[in-house]
């Protein structure tokens, strides 16, 4: 952190630079990555409607406790956390959180969980008529039992639910896919072939940290997931194989972003849209600060931002 | 890179209404208290002006691979110089013991909720270890009152690292380490007193969570009121990441933000 004179990101700010996602437009593309942003903690540092969009914790049919503490580990560059998607619910979620978002004008991008198939049909359900902008479906996540990261990494298992869902809801659908795969260009075409408007990528990967004083592993779920400057390669990475190998469809660009350098990496790779996720753990402005940094990036290139803000990509 | 810094500072965050940010501050100083223990002082009037009992600064390393916040409860105030206090137990706190005055460190804080000390009171500061800390800065707060008393219980394990600190704060300072006993030993020596006194008594604790289950049970067959601060292993300090969770009777809360401090009705260590 520097100390020299800092523009003010509290001001009230016209942004330059959207862009569209499946449809939906974001006022920049920058947003909170699901898992990292709950607006009662992120709220008392910015305006979250100054983001594009805020992707929000993963609900459930019904209130998720999640996993016993101790759930996250220091790795380098990174953490590795197993929360387990503790979450209070759909129900709570359409009568608080969402509520407050849209009475702040923020872009909503609602995050489903579920154990099982019918657990997400059961929320998407109550999802089809709220105020939310896009569903957003965690087929990805490693630290829940059923469900989660085992249909994300089977085609067979992915359309099965991604049909079933698309014939509950008209929302843009958005499918969050695992990096913890041999071809996540497969996965990604099995999304889309079965109905998702837009794929987000990636979610964390599967790790693990040892207690060397007790030789036993530091989180109670043993693996975790991990985030961080770590991932930022392996992320762009899987952004590029999918953008090859579909030209079409929107993307939403995450792992590592820390900066508007890293979020312009995604956007040159094929990225609609970039979501801010480990960064604002230890700097709870980082998004903001990221969607400032990349307006003045791309101030320097308007055929990309021109791109963008029709919908369109670098690649 | 870019041509501007959009790095808030604590005097836009407030001005426009919302917490200050992740800032890097001044070291004002690098104390060694014992072995291995180490009381660090930096300058931020924020933090100094606003931190109450048990609430928590993050500090942050310089080393980009070691990104995740270090948690500490604010153990005393001087000005706008913060202290906390801390053992080396793994490579932040290590990069923290060697700094000196001049060197920067980025802090995020005062997080988290507070001992309630509004009530007039007779205040018992039960500490263990490295609990110690965030009792200082109780027994700072609570020494500037004329509706409360303070007498202190620190156990160590060996050297008595805080006592110097405390003792300008403290109507009555108890300590005692391992080789003599626990901080039950000494509660049992004050028992009559406390029990005899004009001012109902409420005892604040922090230390290992061992410790504070005894104290919670030697409370309890007392009917005196407790209020514990605990400690998990964080990722944000803000209450956004949702991985410092403790069991309670209302499922599983926060440290960071619903805590640190919660009653022994809470956890349900009620018997």
């Amino acid at each position: 952190m520097n100390e020299q004179a800092s523009m003010d990101i509290y001001a009230p700010h016209a942004w330059r630079h959207g862009t569209m996602v499946a449809g939906v437009r974001w006022k920049n593309p920058v947003g909170t990555a699901s898992g990292t942003f709950q607006l009662a903690a992120v709220g008392n540092f910015y305006d979250v409607a100054q983001l594009g969009a805020v992707s929000t914790k993963g609900v459930s049919t019904v209130p998720w406790e999640g996993n016993p503490a101790p759930r996250t580990a220091e790795s380098p560059a990174g953490t590795v956390n197993a929360v387990g998607l503790q979450n209070p619910g759909v129900d709570t979620y359409l009568v608080d959180e969402l509520p407050k978002l849209k009475a702040l004008g923020a872009t909503v991008v609602t995050n489903v969980a579920g154990h099982c198939d019918d657990d997400y049909a059961q929320v998407v359900e109550k999802l089809a008529d709220s105020p939310a902008d896009m569903l957003e479906i965690n087929v990805s996540c490693p630290n829940v039992s059923h469900g989660g990261m085992s249909v994300g990494t089977d085609p067979v298992a992915l359309s099965h639910l991604i049909e079933r869902l698309r014939k509950i809801t008209d929302k843009p659908m958005v499918v969050k896919l695992t990096p913890n795969v041999t071809d996540i260009a497969g996965i990604a075409r099995a999304a889309v072939e079965s109905g998702a408007d837009c794929l987000s990528m990636i979610n964390t990967l599967v790790g693990m940290r040892i207690d060397i004083r007790t030789g036993e592993p530091i989180i109670s779920n043993v693996t975790g997931g991990v985030s961080g400057p770590a991932v930022f390669p392996v992320g762009l990475a899987c952004v590029w194989k999918v953008r090859q190998a579909l030209p079409d469809i929107p993307i939403i660009g995450i792992g590592g972003i820390d900066s508007g350098e890293k979020a312009l990496e995604y956007l040159y790779a094929g990225a609609n849209a970039v979501e801010v996720g480990g960064a604002a753990l230890v700097e709870p402005t980082a998004p903001l600060r990221v969607a400032h940094e990349l307006e003045l990036l791309l101030d320097a290139r308007p055929e990309l931002a021109d791109k963008l803000a029709k919908g369109d990509t670098w690649r | 890179m870019t041509t501007a810094s959009f790095i808030p500072t604590t005097a836009q965050a407030t001005a426009a209404g919302y917490y200050p940010p992740r800032r890097t501050v001044e070291v004002t100083g690098v104390r060694q208290l014992a072995q291995g223990v180490f009381r660090l002082t930096f300058r931020d009037a924020f933090i100094a002006e606003h931190a109450k009992p048990a609430q928590f600064v993050n500090l942050y390393s310089h080393n980009p691979l070691h990104m995740s916040p270090r948690p500490f409860g604010v153990a005393d105030v001087h000005g706008d110089e913060v202290a906390v206090i801390f053992a080396v137990v793994g490579y932040g706190t290590d990069e923290f013991s060697r700094m000196q005055a001049g060197d920067r460190i980025d802090v995020l804080g005062p997080l988290g909720k507070s001992y309630d000390v509004g009530a007039d009171a007779h205040y018992v500061l039960v500490g263990g270890g490295l609990g110690i800390p965030p009792l200082l800065r109780a027994a700072q707060v609570l020494s500037a009152r004329e509706d409360a008393t303070v007498t202190t219980v620190f156990g160590y394990r060996n050297e008595h690292f805080a006592d110097e600190f405390v003792a300008p704060f403290a109507d009555r300072a108890l300590a005692i380490d391992e080789s003599e006993g626990n901080v039950i030993t000494l509660l049992e020596r004050i028992e009559h007193e406390l029990r005899t006194g004009q001012r109902p008594v409420t005892i604040l604790s922090c230390g290992p969570l061992q410790m504070l289950k005894a104290v919670s049970s030697w409370a309890a067959n007392r009917d005196i009121a407790c209020q514990f601060s605990l400690e998990e292993r964080m990722g944000c300090g803000y209450g956004t990441c949702v991985v410092c969770v403790v069991d309670t009777v209302d499922g599983r809360q926060k440290v960071c933000v619903d805590g640190p401090v919660f009653t022994p009705e809470q956890l349900g260590w009620t018997e």
